[in-house]
């Protein structure tokens, strides 16, 4: 049985708890938060009486085998190794860390004392991902990608997330180099990651307001994002980020035969095959196909319905899931240490182009400045050496 | 007793004041004789007065009334991303008489809390989080409240502190359907289970008032108001009608509404910081006609284009008792939206008292329920821009 504590009680601790319920063999023992009145309403609402303020003392108390760190981004790092110099693997939330230095610090940490960390890159594990990467191993894409699209949409038509964070320039979204952005992208860079060599040559972003976003008195705050991205192996990403594109949440793959799309928001994989068809057929075949595809995720998705398996949180699940097999057995875990670091180098570099004056670049000391929104030629190139 | 004369365009009729004109109109102004803060109350005019939420729908109107009462030294407390046109126009209304200063800030961060509470004698607490989570809903209403209550008695000079909570707060699984909820009806225990993360934020803000009673002799007062309705707020409650399929499913049409008309509402909340001898009551805050759910929402529909469907409470609750078992089996793939317990807090049919209010608070409904109706209904009418 694994014992596990949550350190940070706000409201991605809730998704946490529902997730880790559903996993035979482990327990919540604890919970933990520097206001202890959101520590004690967490543990009482989910029947845990161990609620602390302190994280020293509730490790020392609980002594748990798993953390899951659910704070601000900010308190990642620092709570992270305290956690690992105590001897506790590690679930640390999205962002994985401020920048890549402090991942790389924390990832050469755990290999060197044995223990297992992950980031909250739960988006990697949903029905349809999983599905895709079957998919791809089965060789169906005819050859390593050619080319990647990441599209993530956020709306703020729900502005108790947003309006709290424009209006006060020291919410802790406001304070990240990456501001709005810093908080969300990690799950669409993540995805790049998987497909990308660890050697990047060239990363271009460029950023601006949205209008919706200026009349709600943003500020400095960006919400539209745009990012070219070219690997050693000469594999090209596309990555946009946008508030202003409503229910765009996608992953393409595209292969020297043939393309995958994952959609995320319905929960749908779409094949498409390059195959060309004689004269007027070209116009009739595969639009069915098309909808030949559609209609087999509908049925999917009713039958994972049937099977309690379309739930909300699914992916995150699949994650802690792999993980604590992994900890148990001694697998490697479910999200390779390159692609984390790969995650936090492309965010960094993201940031020091969009943000140049906020970043402190984690790139290496005396590469040249990028202008915002220009092309920047890595040299030497962005690498992960793992 | 005093009185102050004001001239308004509001159309108010309370038995007691003096009205010339054709009461609910807009078109006539009216001669409206207000009483005047006095020494029938626990402060002058003179002491401060703290709003929090005062740019939300009832919290504007409390800073009117309060402004119609004579107090000239408001402090009102919004978020830095509030809207303030509402709160703007009242106060413009008074224009140049009364200093009502705009502290923008956060509940959750200490300084500001300490900045809004200085030299403060009544907190009109209003501010209200609407976090769908249960962790955002206990951040926003009892962290804030705790926040601001270690301020007020740091900084402030408590005289009392009104804590605006909700009928959300209450659990009526063990009174029969027609009995009467009022003040000592018990609360609710098992907020996670009716999925309510609002009643919940309400509960443990309550908690955390009456613990600053206990551990600090703080003066407070608790009010639970209704369904609170009005220009301003097009939305309609739960209890009317829920829309979550697209259309309107009504659950047993002769409920009745535990309606609060917002002007009715906010001079309650503005007569419960004043009235002497209250320290530690509860009150609820509703109106004294009662309208059922089937008329409410046959007025609606008078005016807004919505198709509705009618089902009795019996079908309604074997239906929430459906959803709340799936919900659970399915591992909250559906989560409990629909569940017994809020069946019964919303649509079981009971009836509400509002004895105390009249009796302890002297309060009288400004607006009878006719002339709020009217009012609620003609924001909807084309062109309308009525607030």
């Amino acid at each position: 049985m694994l014992r596990i504590a949550i350190v940070g009680c706000g409201k991605v601790a809730d998704q946490h708890v529902h997730a880790i319920w559903r996993i035979p063999d482990c327990e919540i023992v604890a919970v933990c938060d520097r206001e202890l009145l959101m520590a004690k309403q967490l543990g009482e609402r989910i029947g845990v009486a161990a609620s602390y303020s302190d994280l020293e003392e509730m490790l020392e108390t609980v002594r748990p085998d798993v953390v899951h760190i659910t704070t601000p981004p900010q308190s990642h790092f620092s709570l992270a190794r305290q956690c690992l110099e105590f001897g506790t693997h590690l679930y640390l939330e999205k962002p994985f860390t401020i920048t890549a230095t402090e991942a790389e610090s924390l990832i050469d940490f755990v290999e060197s004392c044995g223990l297992k960390i992950t980031a909250g890159h739960n988006y990697l594990f949903t029905l349809e991902m999983l599905q895709m990467r079957r998919l791809i191993k089965t060789g169906f894409l005819g050859g390593p990608p050619i080319h990647l699209e990441s599209y993530w949409s956020y709306e703020l038509g729900d502005t108790s997330y947003v309006a709290p964070m424009l209006g006060n320039r020291n919410h802790w979204v406001r304070q990240l180099p990456g501001q709005l952005f810093h908080n969300i992208i990690s799950h669409g860079i993540a995805k790049l990651a998987e497909f990308l060599d660890d050697e990047l040559t060239e990363i271009a972003a460029t950023a601006h307001q949205s209008e919706q976003l200026r009349s709600l008195g943003a500020q400095e705050v960006m919400d539209e994002l745009r990012v070219l991205i070219r690997d050693k192996s000469g594999t090209t990403a596309f990555f946009c980020f946008s508030t202003q594109i409503k229910g765009l949440n996608q992953l393409r793959v595209y292969g020297p035969a043939n393309s995958i799309t994952a959609d995320i928001i319905t929960g749908s994989l779409v094949r498409n095959t390059s195959r060309s068809y004689k004269s007027y057929l070209t116009y009739f075949i595969p639009p069915l196909r098309n909808a030949k595809e559609h209609f087999r995720n509908a049925q999917c998705n009713i039958a994972n319905f049937l099977r309690r398996r379309l739930y909300q949180d699914f992916g995150m699940k699949e994650l802690m899931e792999r993980f604590y097999d992994s900890i148990r057995t001694e697998m490697a875990p479910p999200i390779p240490y390159r692609e984390i670091l790969l995650t936090a180098r492309m965010m960094d570099e993201i940031f020091a182009q969009i943000y140049p004056s906020k970043t402190q670049s984690s790139r290496v000391k005396g590469q040249q400045k990028v202008a915002h929104g220009a092309a920047s030629t890595l040299s030497p190139p962005l690498t992960v050496n793992r | 007793m005093q009185t102050l004369q004001l001239s308004t365009s509001l159309g108010y009729s309370k038995s007691h004041l003096v009205c010339e004109g054709n009461t609910g109109s807009t078109k006539g102004r009216q001669t409206i004789i207000f009483e005047e803060v006095n020494s029938n109350y626990i402060v002058s005019p003179d002491d401060l007065v703290l709003v929090t939420g005062s740019s939300g729908f009832i919290g504007a109107k409390v800073v009117e009334i309060l402004l119609e009462y004579g107090f000239c030294k408001l402090r009102c407390f919004v978020r830095p991303s509030s809207q303030l046109s509402r709160l703007q126009k009242t106060i413009a209304r008074f224009d140049g008489r009364p200093i009502v200063e705009l502290v923008a800030g956060d509940l959750l961060s200490p300084e500001d809390c300490a900045k809004a509470t200085e030299n403060v004698s009544i907190i009109y607490h209003l501010a209200a989080g609407f976090d769908k989570s249960f962790a955002g809903a206990f951040m926003t209403s009892a962290l804030g409240t705790r926040n601001l209550l270690d301020a007020f008695l740091k900084v402030g000079k408590p005289r009392r502190f009104v804590n605006v909570s909700s009928f959300a707060v209450y659990s009526n699984v063990d009174l029969k359907g027609y009995a009467v909820l009022d003040e000592t009806c018990p609360l609710e225990n098992a907020p996670q289970e009716r999925f309510d993360a609002y009643g919940f934020g309400k509960l443990k803000q309550e908690e955390v008032v009456k613990q600053y009673a206990r551990g600090h002799h703080l003066p407070y007062v608790i009010l639970r108001p209704g369904y609170v309705f009005g220009p301003g707020k097009r939305e309609l409650s739960g209890r009317v009608g829920i829309n979550t399929f697209g259309f309107f499913v009504q659950i047993n049409g002769s409920n009745l509404l535990p309606l609060s008309f917002v002007d009715n509402c906010a001079e309650a909340i503005v007569l419960a910081g004043i009235r002497p001898g209250l320290e530690g009551e509860v009150f609820n805050i509703v109106d004294d006609e009662s309208v059922s759910a089937r008329t409410f929402l046959a007025a609606y529909k008078n005016k807004v284009s919505v198709f509705s469907v009618r089902i009795p409470y019996g079908v309604g609750y074997i239906l929430s008792l459906l959803w709340e078992k799936y919900a659970k089996w399915s591992k909250n793939q559906l989560p409990p939206v629909f569940n017994r317990r809020r069946c019964s807090a919303e649509w079981k049919g009971n009836r509400y008292s509002n004895e105390k209010l009249h009796e302890r608070l002297g309060w009288q409904p400004r607006v009878p329920m006719k002339q709020a109706m009217a009012r609620f209904l003609a924001q909807f009418d084309s062109g309308s821009n009525q607030e």
